[in-house]
This record gives C-alpha cells, sequence and structure tokens, in this order.
C-alpha cells in the first residue's frame, strides 16, 4: 500500500483552488462531485475529543471545562510520554491492631521510557489506583479567573456599543449581526469563538453564546490593578559561584510545558493530565457534503533492467471495471514534472470486482479475459498486473518521472436515491479522468 | 657416574619436564567458558574464548559472548537475553595479530540485565545496570551502577556513568533517577526453573574458588 512503504512514489493531481500533487493515501474521493480532493481542498471541523492513551471519548462542552485533559492520564514531566500506573507491596499497620503489619499494595506513576517516577518529586504513594493522583494548585488561579470575568464583561460591554453605533448607522433591515470588528473583540476576550466560520445561507444565532452572559445579574467587577514593586528580591550570594547540577536543570520544553509554575529544577516537575486530541471530519467545500475515502489504489512498483515497468491496479469495487491509460499530449499543461517519455498499452484493461468470498471458493470458474500477454503480467482476482514501456529523456542524476492519465468508469452505488418513472434503472456509468505520476527512482548507468 | 645412571636421570628429568609443560598447558588453554554451578546457561548461546559466568547468572539461548582480545568475567545474578552480544574485541586500530597488544579483562558485575540485541563492549560494568534492548556501548565506557541504557541509545565515549544515570531517547538525553532499578530476581528465578525444560543446558564446572569481580 502506498501509506505504508513508498508514500510519495505514484503521485496523483488534484484540482482545486491549488493544483495539488500527493499520493492517493493522503486524497480523498468526493462522490457528489466525482472529483479528488485533497486537505487543502476540504474544511476541517472538529468532530469529537478522545484521549489518545485511554480513548475516552468528550463531548466538547465536558472538554472545555476540563481544559482539553484527560482526567484519568497523565504525561510524564521529563519525556512527555504516557505515565503508567505501578504498584508494589508495602507494610503497612492494620487498622486494628498496630504492631502487626499487613501488605498493602502502593501504586505510583512511572514513565516506562525515562524512567521517571512520581517518587522522584516527592509525590507520595497512593492507595487507589486512579483518582488518587491530583495536580498542584496555581497560587495564582483566583486573580486569573477575576481578571478573566472582568475582561469578559468589557468585551461585552464594548460589542453592545459597537452594535447600537452600526444599527444606528445601518437600514433597518438588517439584522443584528456580529459584524466583523466585534467578532475580533470577542475572540480577544475569548468568548464564543465557536462560530468563527460563517456558514453561507445560515441564519444568524449568533448571539446564543452571550445570551447568558447577557441574562445576568450586570454586576460591576472591579480588579486592582497590579501593582509595581520597586525592589526586587536580589539574587543568593553563591549565584555565580556555585557549581551547576546539570540533571537537575530542566530543558525549556520541559519547563513551558507547565505554564504554571515553570520550574527550574527537575525535583519540582509534576506531571500534567494528557492533552486531548480530536476526530476531525472532513467536509467538501464545495457540495458541503462529508467526504469518503479514495477508492483506487495502484501499488507497487518493480523496475526491471529492460525498462519495462510492472504496474499493479486493484479494483476495490465489486463492478467491473474499466481502466484506459492514455500517455500525456505535447504542451500538456499538467505535466510538468515527467523526464521520462512513457509508452502505456493502448487497449482497454478490464478489471474483476472485489469479490471477498472469491479466495474461498476453490471451485469457482476463473474468469476468462483473453489478456494480451505482452501487456498484463497477471491477473489475480481483482488484481492486474501490466507493462509500461519508460524510455528516459535525459542522462541526468534526479529522479526519472513519468506522467499519464488513467481513464476509468465509476458507478455511484451510494447516490442518493432519485424518484424515478423507471423502475430500477441502473446507476449511469461515468467516466472520470485522473492525472497520475510516477516517481520510478535514480536512473543507473 | 655410570652412563646407565645418567640416562635415568635424563629420563626422569624429561618426563617432569614434560608433566610441567602439560600443566602449563591446560592452565593457558582455557578455551572453554568456565560456568559456575546455579548458572543457566543455554546450549544454543555461543561462548567463546576465555569467559567466566557467575553463579545464578541466565544467559538465553542466541547470547553471544565473545572474548577476543582478553577474557570476559561475568558475576552473579546477571541477566542475558537473546541476541545480546557482549564481546571483548580488538580496538579498531590495533590488528589482532600485532605484538605488544596485552589482553585486557572485561569485568561485569552483578544483577546486571542486557536486553535483547544489545551489545556492550565497555571494559567494565558495575552491578544493577540495565541496557536496554538494542542499545550500543563503546569499548570506553565504564558503567557504576545503576545505570540504565535506554533502547536504542549508542553510547561510544570515553567516560564513567556516574550512578543512577539513565540515558534515553533518541539524542541520548541523560537524567539521574533517584533509586536503583530493582534486581531481577523474580524472574531470575522463573527463568531458572523454565529454561531447562526446553533447552539443554552447558556443563558447570564447579569451581572452588568463586570468581567474583573485584568491586571498585
Amino acid at each position: 500500500m502506498a501509506s505504508l512503504l513508498q508514500p510519495d512514489r505514484v503521485l496523483y493531481l488534484v484540482h482545486g483552488e491549488k493544483k495539488i500533487r500527493s499520493s492517493l493515501s493522503t486524497l480523498y474521493f468526493c462522490r457528489y462531485c466525482s472529483e479528488l480532493r485533497s486537505l487543502e481542498c476540504v474544511s476541517h471541523e472538529v468532530d469529537s475529543h478522545y484521549c489518545p492513551s485511554c480513548l475516552e471519548n468528550m463531548p466538547s462542552a465536558e472538554a472545555k471545562l476540563k481544559k482539553n485533559r484527560c482526567a484519568n492520564c497523565f504525561d510524564c514531566p521529563c519525556c512527555m510520554h504516557t505515565l503508567s500506573t505501578r504498584a508494589t507491596n508495602i507494610p503497612a499497620p492494620l487498622p486494628d491492631d498496630p504492631s502487626k503489619t499487613a501488605m498493602k499494595k502502593a501504586y505510583y506513576l512511572a514513565c516506562g521510557f525515562c524512567r521517571w517516577t512520581s517518587r522522584d518529586v516527592g509525590m507520595a504513594d497512593k492507595s487507589v489506583a486512579s483518582g488518587g493522583w491530583q495536580e498542584p494548585d496555581n497560587p495564582h488561579t483566583q486573580r486569573i479567573n477575576k481578571l478573566i470575568e472582568y475582561y469578559q464583561q468589557l468585551a461585552q460591554r464594548e460589542k453592545l456599543e459597537r452594535d447600537r453605533k452600526k444599527l444606528a448607522r445601518r437600514r433597518p433591515y438588517m439584522p443584528l449581526a456580529f459584524s466583523q470588528h466585534t467578532i475580533h473583540v470577542v475572540e480577544k476576550y475569548g468568548l464564543g469563538t465557536r462560530l468563527q466560520r460563517q456558514r453561507p445561507g445560515a441564519p444568524i444565532t449568533s448571539l446564543a453564546g452571550l445570551s447568558l452572559k447577557e441574562g445576568e445579574d450586570q454586576k460591576e467587577i472591579n480588579i486592582e490593578p497590579a501593582q509595581a514593586l520597586d525592589e526586587v528580591e536580589p539574587l543568593p550570594e553563591d549565584y555565580y559561584t556555585r557549581p551547576i547540577n546539570l540533571p537537575e536543570v530542566t530543558s525549556l520544553r520541559q519547563r513551558l510545558l507547565q505554564p504554571d509554575f515553570q520550574p527550574a529544577g527537575a525535583s519540582q516537575l509534576h506531571p500534567k493530565h494528557k492533552h486531548l486530541l480530536i476526530k476531525r471530519s472532513l467536509r467538501c467545500r464545495k457540495c458541503e457534503h462529508n467526504l469518503s475515502k479514495p477508492e483506487f489504489n495502484p501499488t507497487s512498483i518493480n523496475i526491471s533492467s529492460e525498462c519495462q515497468v510492472l504496474l499493479t491496479l486493484t479494483n476495490p469495487v465489486e463492478s467491473i471495471t474499466h481502466v484506459t491509460l492514455v500517455g500525456c499530449e505535447e504542451g500538456d499543461p499538467e505535466d510538468i514534472n515527467s523526464t521520462a517519455k512513457v509508452m502505456v498499452p493502448t487497449k482497454e484493461l478490464v478489471l474483476a470486482g472485489k469479490d471477498a468470498a472469491a479466495d474461498y471458493d476453490e471451485l469457482a470458474e476463473p474468469q476468462d479475459f483473453q489478456d494480451d500477454p505482452d501487456v498484463v503480467a497477471f491477473r489475480k482476482s481483482n488484481k492486474i498486473g501490466f507493462f509500461i514501456k519508460v524510455v528516459p529523456q535525459r542522462e541526468e542524476d534526479g529522479d526519472v518521472t513519468v506522467s499519464f492519465k488513467i481513464r476509468h468508469d465509476f458507478r455511484n452505488l451510494a447516490a442518493p436515491i432519485r424518484p424515478s418513472e423507471e423502475d430500477d434503472a441502473p446507476t449511469e456509468a461515468i467516466w472520470l479522468t485522473h492525472h497520475v505520476e510516477l516517481s520510478l527512482g535514480p536512473l543507473v548507468a | 657416574m655410570t652412563p646407565f645412571m645418567l640416562r635415568r636421570i635424563r629420563n626422569r628429568l624429561s618426563k617432569k619436564l614434560k608433566s610441567i609443560n602439560k600443566m602449563s598447558d591446560k592452565q593457558n588453554a582455557q578455551k572453554s567458558a568456565k560456568i559456575a554451578a546455579g548458572a543457566v546457561v543455554c546450549v544454543e548461546s555461543e561462548i567463546r574464548g576465555e569467559v567466566t559466568i557467575g553463579a545464578r547468572t541466565v544467559v538465553h539461548p542466541k547470547a553471544r559472548i565473545i572474548a577476543e582480545a582478553g577474557p570476559i568475567v561475568i558475576g552473579e545474578g546477571n541477566l542475558i537475553e537473546e541476541q545480546a552480544l557482549i564481546i571483548n574485541s580488538y580496538p579498531e586500530n590495533i590488528a589482532p595479530d600485532s605484538e605488544g597488544v596485552e589482553p585486557k579483562t572485561m569485568t561485569i558485575g552483578i544483577n546486571n540485565v542486557f536486553e535483547v540485541g544489545c551489545m556492550s563492549q565497555a571494559l567494565k560494568i558495575g552491578d544493577n545496570n540495565v541496557i536496554e534492548s538494542k542499545a550500543d556501548l563503546g569499548r570506553n565506557m565504564i558503567l557504576t551502577s545503576g545505570c540504565i541504557i535506554g533502547a536504542c541509545c549508542q553510547v561510544n565515549t570515553c567516560e564513567v556513568i556516574p550512578e543512577n544515570t539513565v540515558i534515553f531517547g533518541s539524542g541520548c538525553q541523560r537524567r539521574v533517577q533517584t533509586e536503583r532499578p530493582q534486581p531481577q530476581t523474580l524472574q531470575l528465578d522463573f527463568l531458572m526453573k523454565i529454561l531447562p525444560n526446553y533447552h539443554h543446558m552447558k556443563k558447570t564446572v564447579k569451581t572452588t574458588s568463586a570468581v567474583t569481580p573485584a568491586k571498585n
């Protein structure tokens, strides 16, 4: 498969806003537009949040409350790996009889990669396997929360004033919309950031996120301004002469991953909860439908010494597919990278459909396709191997690249059912053409 | 003296000389490994040269201990896993046959773990060290005790690694841990019971003097 072995050998050209050439494993195919789409031609949307180690799914609201962190999993503060919980048996006095000791389980966190343990920073072993670990509190939390509230109120007030001004100038039939300016103001202080992209044609319910704040009592929040101090704590006397204990010094990355404390010493590095990842959904920008995975997968390339290249084509759908290969003509605007001429087979290649049961059915009659042995090397269920001839044009040190066009038929079996007068009309086959570029590797003398 | 007596004296002298030569030959040609009683060394492991293995050490099949440029002395309680390579080889700039090369002994302490596929050429390894999978130790390293050389780390410097150091990551970052790694007693006991069920063992030699490397 292209994604595992040689991702950049075979490139497809995508006609989007930008012309992008990339391998099939990174492309998507929109069933409704019948076109290839790359990651840049689609819009990415956040679908859900999940933790990469415990795979727990979380709705977005809950994720926001927990600051996008998982409740159960921790990251090693030293190497950012996932921490695992280990247990030891320690003798502990029984609650009934202090003189006798029984073996109790004590749990501690340990990193399998750098061998950091929670005992290194002085965290005591807990008696419960999960849920006993707390992150240390930030001493400035209260002040920060107060500041956030104050600025949220300020942003809201500014927004209202601006909208009032705009409304006074605008004609009455314009809705009370988010003006561009207020969006920036809102974004500045972190309110309502879910509505950053306007959907065309969608009604503006933008004030929904803020209406709660309006409904609350508009109490005045006063904050004390930060006070500047004249005197700064002096450095210790041996600051310049004390020898550095290098293992104790934290690296910048370790320090900045804990923005609350930013400890300079490794003995104060506490583990943090693991950050959540998102699952994203892709949406075609033209037709606004969700995308599906690509369908064709040309795969492994073997270069033999006679400049004849064997290509393998696999048919992932269950119906018979006809494929024609056409070389690029002179002056083709898309043909910019090829450094060799290619002679593709002129006949049409027929690929059988994918049949999952064919592997197990020994008595199945092999379908008779009457292949030309000069063109078709082998045929196996839904795969075909065929030859193309490559003539390198230039004697250069770079890779030999050829390009050609694949034309195949495609039946959209998942198209929405349209009410039609004829009953059960077979789905129409449409012919699609893709521009393909193959990188065959360097020239050998 | 009669010629008869001279001949007898000569014969006795020659016999004594021969026996002395034989004894010294035996001492010089310890070409097989000296495996202490209690060690479990699988037959499929490759042990070449003068190698001494202490008690309670487990050597897995396909492990290789090769003493080319000098003897290797391995202490007790070590765990040498599959495809591990402990080799006392000539340094790269010295040909094997050149004169004046003194054989240096490689000493390995107790309770060390050589994980799968690691290679160690270090001349001195202390106690309780762990050399993880596919790690690579150069000849001029000296490991003290409690050191952990992480997986795939190639360390080829000329230095003494301080105690309880952990070397990890693709850039061979280091940190010091507060406690040394625990000796793998449970694992050793398990292996000493299970391995003889499935593999043939090399013969142990009852050595009267237990060979323990000098601790520094």
